[in-house]
């Protein structure tokens, strides 16, 4: 019954917060529901999982969550079932139970069936440090792992801390659980040792790829004897193939490895369509089925996502830490862009410290070739880091006039690139749009 | 506002610089190569040859001692006990350098090393080269990390021309470490804490200055927003190799807006 009050409640919250567009009916209601019941989540999904009727899908990793997610459920889509999942952004654990109380059917609560969910998925992308909890929670069907790299190192900690931390949590996963992990991430694969859950991994196959690590990877030590790693092929960071001459740990094959069609252009997106398309192969959807989603998809908000702007097109690649700001680059200058929009803000959700934009490989990606303007709170800070890289740039504090002036200076034919970091792509995108999403 | 980056010095290179960075692979964690990109590009933009030297666990002592400047990041503490028994090999040639007063900056783990112990979260003691009078301790889990940004008035006249950099004295960065240092009697703090919590967040203090090395907790990276202090740093390293060494002026303005923006942030 409490259960009740608190989804009727909740309920309540998520309809004032959008007549009234307070913007915080993703985190409040579950945050209510889980002080008057901290097994609230656990309470609600129990019955369901027992039935079988909805099954559970858990997304981590630093880089690459809400694009594999939207991939997830383009897949479940196109195979006929339903989904809920949690708001972009609130990826902790009142996120989740914030998800499960707009899902839950008004009916079902008069006919004190508390709590029903009608939907055939519940897919969560998890913030890093709340995996242990979600998982405990949720005790989830699938959970599938992208990767491990340095981010935000003054709110998560170092990357092993975290890697032990997920360690532990997923020692107590029972054999009802399918990881989905990446077997090119050392760490990552590794959580698959110490589990009573069943295992499957992606990872690619040989590409042009280098066997050279390059500055900023941050795994490159084995997960069971701390022996430095041997790489005979790296994608980018430390992904790649592994091995440790001290204790012959090595990266387990992958059963999936290749796909005829990716839906977005870089490596770390090739990565994320694997991730999806294993799920799908587990859930024994057709391979057709997955490729069909693949052609119709559409990116996530910020992520490859393109905007016509006073006649030009611009395209957000939300760059967040090194690693995604490096293969934002790589991406880039593959698909032939000459002109760049670098933002840096260092609020809450960014991170405070912007010691990492140093970790960037500007020297050894871009040619003099690029135009790059600069701006956001911390622009004299990029900017300064341009200079050392030896780059011409523009800095302009003021994020709606850097932005015009970045697309005057670009012909009709050519697309202006905006990296953001978090903050200031939900900025530029109110900019860009008109409206606010978050 | 334009960046001009600014134009190499098309000088004979008569004069050159070695900068030993150590551990640069496992001691990189808070964009500490961002130093060393400072140091080097200072150094060609006045025409000076620059030359990094990457210490690696195994290094060869004599390349060790090539060295005019010295420079140490912090890590992930799986990093830092593969450093530390390496340190342990060169210890009486690093201690050696450091006495003849040898340049040398040392940020977050690297300062710690070089105090004598760190006392872990869990009441482990890690030994350190004990060169700098100081101790660490994490006083465990129950203690909050120290993070943020910080700004600090250092105690000593830092810059090559002291008068020309009066006003713009302080140093400001980002700090982020459990362990909380004490400075014992032989050693001297490198600054005053303005704002942020410095070595432990109770008696005012940051960092610390034995001859001419310095420890420090200011990530952000450090020199690159501070140009005062990487130009002290060259001063310092090139004065020693060269007798009455001048360092040529750079445009700064750049660094000193972003310095500044840093510090309107902050207070």
């Amino acid at each position: 019954m409490i259960n009740v009050i608190s989804i009727i409640l909740g309920k309540a919250i998520i309809f004032l917060s959008n007549t009234l567009n307070l913007g915080s009916g993703s985190t409040w209601p579950g945050h209510i529901a889980l002080s008057i019941n901290p097994n609230f989540i656990k309470d609600i999904l129990r019955s369901h999982m027992e039935s079988g009727k909805l099954k559970v899908i858990i997304i981590a990793g630093t880089n690459g969550k809400t694009t594999t997610g939207r991939l997830v459920t383009s897949i479940i889509r196109e195979n006929g079932k339903t989904y809920l999942q949690n708001k972009a952004g609130a990826n902790l654990i009142n996120g989740l139970a914030s998800a499960i109380i707009k899902g839950a059917s008004i009916f079902s609560l008069a006919r004190r069936d508390p709590g029903r969910l009608n939907q055939d998925y519940l897919i969560f992308e998890s913030d890093e440090n709340a995996l242990p909890e979600v998982l405990q929670q949720t005790n989830p069907d699938y959970v599938i792992v992208l990767n491990l790299f340095r981010d935000q190192l003054d709110r998560y900690g170092e990357v092993n801390t975290i890697a032990k931390k997920w360690q532990k949590a997923f020692e107590k996963l029972d054999n009802k659980t399918v990881l989905i992990l990446n077997t090119d991430d050392p760490q990552v694969s590794f959580l698959s040792k110490k589990t009573n859950a069943k295992v499957l991994f992606f990872g690619l196959d040989k590409t042009n790829g280098e066997n050279k690590l390059k500055h900023g990877a941050d795994s490159i030590y084995c997960p069971k004897c701390f022996h430095m790693l041997d790489f005979t092929e790296v994608h980018f960071s430390h992904l790649g193939s592994w091995s440790c001459t001290n204790c012959n740990l090595k990266r387990p094959k992958p059963d999936l490895s290749n796909l005829s069609y990716y839906p977005l252009p870089g490596t770390y997106n090739k990565y994320n369509s694997l991730a999806a398309a294993l799920f799908a192969k587990a859930e024994k959807i057709s391979s057709k089925k997955v490729k069909k989603a693949f052609k119709s998809f559409t990116p996530a908000f910020g992520r490859q996502e393109k905007i016509k702007y006073k006649g030009r097109y611009v395209q957000l690649f939300l760059s967040k830490n090194p690693t995604s700001f490096n293969e934002s680059l790589s991406t880039v200058k593959e698909l032939g862009g000459k002109n760049f929009l670098l933002v840096l803000n260092d609020r809450i959700p960014d991170g405070l410290d912007v010691s990492w934009i140093w970790d960037i490989n500007f020297e050894e990606i871009l040619d003099k070739n690029f135009n790059i303007t600069v701006a956001g709170d911390r622009c004299y800070d990029m900017g300064l880091r341009l200079k050392y890289a030896e780059f011409f740039t523009h800095i302009e504090p003021d994020l709606r006039k850097a932005l015009d002036h970045a697309v005057e200076n670009i012909s009709s034919e050519q697309v202006l690139y905006i990296l953001p970091n978090y903050s200031s792509m939900l900025e530029i995108r109110k900019i860009l749009t008109g409206r606010k999403i978050l | 506002m334009k960046n001009k980056s600014s134009k190499y010095t098309l000088d004979v290179k008569r004069y050159s610089l070695t900068i030993g960075w150590l551990y640069p692979e496992l001691m990189n964690t808070y964009g500490d190569r961002g130093n060393i990109t400072v140091l080097m590009k200072r150094c060609q933009w006045r025409g000076i040859k620059a030359e990094v030297k990457h210490l690696n666990p195994g290094f060869s002592i004599s390349e060790l001692k090539k060295c005019d400047l010295l420079l140490m990041g912090g890590a992930q503490d799986k990093q830092q006990e593969i450093v530390n028994k390496d340190l342990k090999r060169v210890k009486a040639p690093l201690s050696e350098m450091i006495e003849k007063a040898t340049p040398g900056l040392y940020v977050c783990g690297g300062f710690q090393f070089l105090g004598k112990y760190y006392k872990e979260a869990d009441g482990n003691i890690i030994e350190g080269l004990g060169i700098f009078d100081l101790y660490t301790e994490n006083p465990g889990k129950n203690h909050p990390r120290l993070i943020g940004d910080i700004v600090i008035n250092p105690m000593f006249e830092l810059g090559h021309k002291p008068e020309a950099i009066s006003q713009k004295q302080v140093v400001v960065g980002f700090e982020n470490h459990g362990g909380r240092t004490h400075l014992g009697k032989n050693i001297k703090p490198l600054g005053k804490v303005l704002k942020g919590f410095g070595n432990n967040g109770k008696d005012g203090f940051e960092g610390a200055v034995y001859k001419n090395s310095f420890g420090t907790y200011l990530h952000g990276p450090i020199l690159p927003k501070n140009s005062h202090f990487a130009d002290y740093l060259l001063h310092l390293a090139l004065d020693q190799k060269y007798k009455d060494f001048e360092l040529k002026d750079l445009d700064d303005s750049l660094e000193w807006q972003a310095h500044d923006s840093a510090l309107d942030k902050i207070s």
